[in-house]
């Protein structure tokens, strides 16, 4: 078979060329652009070599930021996780009230984050919030969630697994829908109950579903930005800002782009690490049948 | 009725109640888009009791919900066609071609999968404003290219592998050319892998808060998440608008995920999650 040069060309150039000018240069600038003063208007600007991530590693909204992004990101990847293989395996049967529960948790997931910001910051009120109008009727006292940052955070964090699980649960029905049916009843006549079955062969040959859904999720957490904006805007102070947050108002609202671009680099250099440990600890764990 | 059949009762209204419980938050902002405020304040848990269509008519006219569709629906339907035509096409020479550029070019794909869209979002502006496309859709449109080409690349070159290279050469024998190869006989092939990216591209560029807000700006109209944010902005504490704007800005999403769920499902995990 002869390849025609020119219609290769033709058919990989397009795509290459978006993806360089608008994925790679950007990516290059970033780096580039950490090690500058740049103010994001003025034309001149100086290269200041490691300054930026001296002055990062010394200030507390960095370690803030860095501090509320880790804990949504263990929240979020908790709920997600344990969470979606356990209402996966619950769900997965072919009847109607499982078919209705799992369209229930998809819903949520084709909402935009805006939107479920605004509902859940009316129930999250403290005084007129249906979370605590729910509390007084069982004759609780009250819950507030803007009390200390640390619970904001959290209930943000649910907020933001609330939105997401439909899409982790789809993924971890399908996984389990590809273990064969004749591993599950030999298991069963070889006498194993359904706890051992769930720990010895469903958990194992669910590892690739887990591996695709555990980065997904981690990279989601650790890259959230839209849930924080609209219920907090990041506030009160700074306390609840996460790492996007932060230098997404360094670069815009304080013209720091040098500065916000050494954040964004962290971040950046925080998923990779993140998804290289990830894959690394969850491939092993894969197993062949 | 034996123990094992009351047992699976108990578990069908444990679960239909577990799902009825997520769904409670969107019963809230239904019930109460149709209520007025006073009523909000009063039983905010209960059906409207005098139901009104004011606060669907007010937030119609401050958020221009309409022009917001046109905007998001542009940019997604064709950031959608954009990136699955150039990824696929791309696919497909670097994975049939099995030479040393092509080895070079999927990993040079690669590096952009790990790239969160906010590493390049504040350089792309510079970019974007040296090519003449800030503020303007078509700008967005080639950020969305750069920023999730590794991902549809990825998900293709996987397909692609997938099918076998005999239909290629017996094509090529009966006198098709490269492009009509793919074309007419491998992309028809890879349905499942498009449905595939066209519901998880779809469904992150129709949701996008971030980059619409810095890209787009305020000038070249707004798509719905930052329209909606800017129009709720604008009176926080006045729920029964708030809850109007947001189902005014979900209800045809819902609708189309309902009407469209099985190929929805299968569409999300038949090109991702091989059996």
């Amino acid at each position: 078979m002869k390849h025609n040069k020119l219609h290769d060309t033709l058919l990989v150039a397009p795509g290459y060329l978006i993806y360089t000018i608008f994925m790679i240069i950007p990516l290059g600038m970033c780096f580039f652009y950490s090690f500058t003063n740049w103010d994001g208007i003025s034309k001149k600007f100086k290269m200041i070599g490691f300054k930026n991530f001296v002055r990062l590693f010394a200030d507390a909204d960095f370690y803030n930021a860095l501090k509320v992004t880790l804990i949504i990101t263990v929240i979020t990847v908790l709920i997600y996780n344990v969470l979606g293989v356990l209402l996966a395996v619950i769900l997965n049967r072919k009847n109607r009230v499982c078919a209705f529960t799992k369209s229930a948790i998809f819903v949520p997931t084709v909402l935009s984050s805006v939107v479920v910001a605004f509902i859940w910051s009316y129930i999250m009120q403290t005084d007129g919030g249906v979370i605590n109008i729910l509390l007084g009727a069982l004759g609780l006292s009250p819950i507030d969630f803007y009390a200390t940052p640390l619970r904001t955070i959290v209930m943000i964090s649910i907020i933001i697994s609330w939105n997401g699980l439909g899409l982790f649960l789809v993924i971890y029905v399908a996984t389990l829908n590809t273990i064969p049916t004749e591993l599950m009843e030999a298991a069963e006549v070889d006498g194993a109950n359904g706890v051992q079955r769930f720990f010895k062969i469903t958990l194992p040959l669910m590892m690739p579903g887990i591996t695709i859904n555990s980065i997904l999720s981690m990279a989601g957490g650790l890259k959230q930005y839209d849930h924080v904006k609209v219920i907090t805007g990041g506030g009160p102070g700074g306390a609840t800002q996460t790492i996007t947050l932060l230098s997404v108002e360094k670069a815009f609202e304080y013209n720091r782009r040098g500065y916000s671009s050494a954040i964004i680099l962290v971040l950046f250099i925080l998923i990779v690490i993140v998804s290289a440990l990830q894959l690394s600890i969850t491939k092993r764990r894969e197993v062949k049948y | 009725m034996n123990k094992r059949g009351i047992g699976q009762w108990i578990r069908s209204i444990l679960i239909a109640v577990f799902g009825l419980v997520y769904l409670f938050p969107l019963y809230i902002a239904v019930v109460n888009s149709f209520k007025s405020y006073a009523d909000i304040l009063k039983s905010p848990l209960a059906l409207p009791s005098h139901p009104t269509m004011q606060n669907f008519v007010e937030a119609f006219h401050s958020s221009n919900i309409l022009s917001l569709y046109g905007t998001s629906i542009l940019i997604t339907f064709s950031s959608v066609a954009m990136l699955i035509l150039i990824s696929s096409t791309a696919a497909y020479v670097i994975i049939r071609r099995n030479n040393g550029i092509c080895k070079f070019l999927y990993a040079f794909a690669l590096i952009g999968i790990m790239v969160p869209p906010v590493v390049t979002l504040v350089p792309s502006i510079k970019t974007l404003s040296m090519l003449h496309l800030l503020y303007k859709p078509s700008g967005l449109l080639m950020f969305y290219g750069g920023a999730y080409f590794s991902t549809t690349i990825f998900l293709y070159t996987g397909f692609i592998n997938s099918i076998p290279v005999s239909l290629d050469e017996s094509a090529y024998i009966d006198g098709a050319n490269t492009i009509t190869i793919f074309f007419r006989i491998i992309f028809p092939l890879l349905k499942p892998c498009t449905a595939t990216a066209v519901i998880l591209m779809g469904m992150w560029i129709w949701n996008d808060f971030l980059n619409p807000m810095y890209i787009l700006g305020s000038t070249a109209g707004r798509t719905i998440t930052t329209g909606i944010y800017n129009a709720i902005g604008a009176y926080t504490s006045q729920w029964n608008l708030v809850f109007a704007n947001v189902i005014l800005a979900s209800v045809p999403i819902i609708i189309l995920y309902l009407s469209m769920q099985k190929q929805f499902m299968s569409g999300l995990t038949a090109g991702a999650v091989k059996g």
